[in-house]
């Protein structure tokens, strides 16, 4: 199955239910007097004084002609070293695993198996999410799989021996206006992106989350995984406020058809 | 499959349990001893509602030589697991169908059951699951995530209205509101297909369910669920679902289709 496929059928699946809670207006955001959202404005602050990163965000980027509807998507999802100047710093075994992922369509995708994409990924992917930010954690709330993550900001180390996992342990911390968040314990056998860029259990990730502006947030990430790349690499991803709809419910393994027809090119 | 089973799978996840156990839940009063006073009083938001926040275990059937559950692991179940119904007096009102149904879903040994497929759990058996759940609470916002296959179910207190048309899901569409210091959640939307427990009470999209909330201290936590689905039931059913606080832990990733063996294996009778 080519690269795309399983993203296009399911949003084909999932679109047509996405013009029915369309219609609730999201409470306490700015609006114009015609009633629209007012997403031009700074961005809000907690009762603490931090930005409030709260909100349902959505991937910025190309739309692509492939979706139904306004699902844009970011090409980080696809390849994750896309703006990587010289590209990813891979080490020669992982170049070696990503060209053997290649030459099989990807047809191993986690993603396409309806596992856990991990935090980089789970950035990228084109359906929305929603942050919800409390004093001591904040918490993402994602449509892809109806899964979460947290993010603990109530001054906790990092554990010493985390248990691998797909989302590892995070922990954050405030820096002015910048959230910076550090996560380790990710588990062996993660992939970045479609392509199939892979992370081991030696990462280390830090992403930095600002809001500049009500309708913005970007995440600057780095990965540092001396056990899968020759030195750290950075990237950036833009997200966009989406006002006036909420997350569905999209379960991957929900009448799932796909997996049995991967070939890997093969015909 | 069998229900004992399916209880052994989750006792698999159980080693790993000790590995985060050890931070303190942050804003937990405590005893001189330093450990975690539950007989507090009940802790409240700055909008002065009760603040249902923290990690929550349906409290465990009594510990017996054949209990369904194991005894002593870190996942001991409740009597509504099994069957949601079990403390009811006569049991649940099934329409003829939905007699049937559970009658031959467990003479199958369950292996139809959405879980064991790695499906959703749904909104009420999310709350019967063996692993924690967390809630989390925000003026506009309750959320609830669960262990069990690392999921959530949102709770929209906003005053928003229930949906007309709703998309029908696991979870359905839930919006709550306080009456007192009672959080009253009316949920509609559900999808055909739901199993409301291990032997097969099913729930139909006709259904309604309404929950209270009440946290009567620290430690407690007790939801009070009536289902109305006249399709599946001949009258609604009303059952209480004691929660416990579970301090100083935290969540751990239970993803149920990571290197999932057994559905091949669940053969039924």
């Amino acid at each position: 199955m080519p690269l795309g496929r399983i993203t296009l059928s399911a949003t084909l699946v999932c679109a047509p239910a996405l013009a029915q809670w369309l219609n609730y207006p999201t409470p306490g955001i700015p609006r114009l007097p015609d009633g629209k959202p007012n997403l031009l404005g700074p961005a809000p602050r907690t009762a603490d004084g931090h930005p409030d990163l709260s909100g349902l965000w959505e991937p910025v980027g190309p739309a692509n002609s492939s979706f139904v509807g306004n699902s844009a998507r970011d090409p980080q999802f696809a390849d994750v070293g896309k703006e990587v100047k010289g590209g990813l710093p891979l080490q020669p075994w992982a170049a070696d695993l990503l060209k053997s992922r290649l030459a099989v369509d990807s047809k191993d995708d986690p993603d396409s198996k309806c596992l856990p994409l991990g935090p980089i990924k789970m950035h990228l992917h084109p359906y929305p999410r929603r942050i919800i930010q409390t004093p001591g954690l904040l918490v993402i709330l994602f449509e892809r799989d109806t899964a979460y993550r947290q993010l603990f900001t109530d001054g906790r180390l990092l554990p010493e021996d985390p248990q691998p996992g797909f989302n590892g342990y995070s922990t954050g911390k405030w820096d002015h206006d910048t959230l910076v968040v550090e996560t380790v314990g990710i588990k062996d056998g993660t992939w970045l992106d479609v392509r199939g860029a892979p992370l081991t259990s030696a990462a280390k990730i830090t992403e930095r989350f600002r809001r500049p502006s009500f309708s913005k947030l970007q995440i600057d990430i780095t990965v540092d995984d001396p056990k899968a790349y020759t030195m750290p690499w950075s990237i950036h991803v833009d997200q966009a406020f989406a006002a006036d709809t909420d997350l569905l419910e999209f379960v991957c393994l929900e009448n799932e058809k796909d997996q049995s027809h991967l070939n890997g090119g093969i015909r | 499959m069998t229900i004992q089973r399916f209880a052994s799978a989750l006792c698999i996840v159980a080693p790993v349990f000790a590995q985060w156990i050890n931070y303190p839940t942050p804003g937990t009063p405590r005893l001189p001893d330093g450990s975690p006073n539950l007989s507090a009083p009940t802790p409240r938001t700055a909008d002065h509602h009760p603040d249902l926040s923290g990690i929550w275990q349906l409290e465990p059937a009594p510990c017996t030589a054949n209990a369904i559950q194991g005894c002593g692991g870190d996942y001991p179940g409740a009597p509504e697991f099994g069957n949601i119904g079990a403390r009811l007096s006569g049991g649940l009102p099934y329409q003829s169908w939905a007699a049937d149904f559970v009658k031959n879903q467990t003479s199958d040994l369950g292996k139809n059951d959405p879980v064991a497929l790695c499906k959703p759990s749904g909104a009420l058996r999310l709350l019967t699951y063996p692993p924690y759940r967390k809630i989390i609470q925000t003026p506009v916002v309750i959320v609830l995530l669960s262990e069990r296959d690392v999921t959530y179910r949102q709770i929209f207190t906003d005053g928003r209205p229930l949906p007309k048309d709703p998309s029908p899901s696991w979870n359905g569409y839930s919006v709550g509101q306080w009456q007192g210091d009672t959080l009253v959640v009316e949920s509609v939307g559900f999808r055909d297909g739901t199993w409301l427990d291990r032997r097969g009470s099913p729930m139909t999209e006709a259904a309604k369910m309404i929950e209270k909330f009440r946290r009567t201290n620290f430690g407690n936590l007790e939801i009070e669920v009536t289902v109305d689905d006249p399709k599946a039931y001949t009258k609604p059913w009303t059952v209480k679902l004691h929660q416990l606080l579970v301090p100083d832990t935290e969540l751990l990733d239970y993803y149920c289709n990571d290197n999932e063996k057994d559905a091949v294996h669940a053969v039924g009778k």
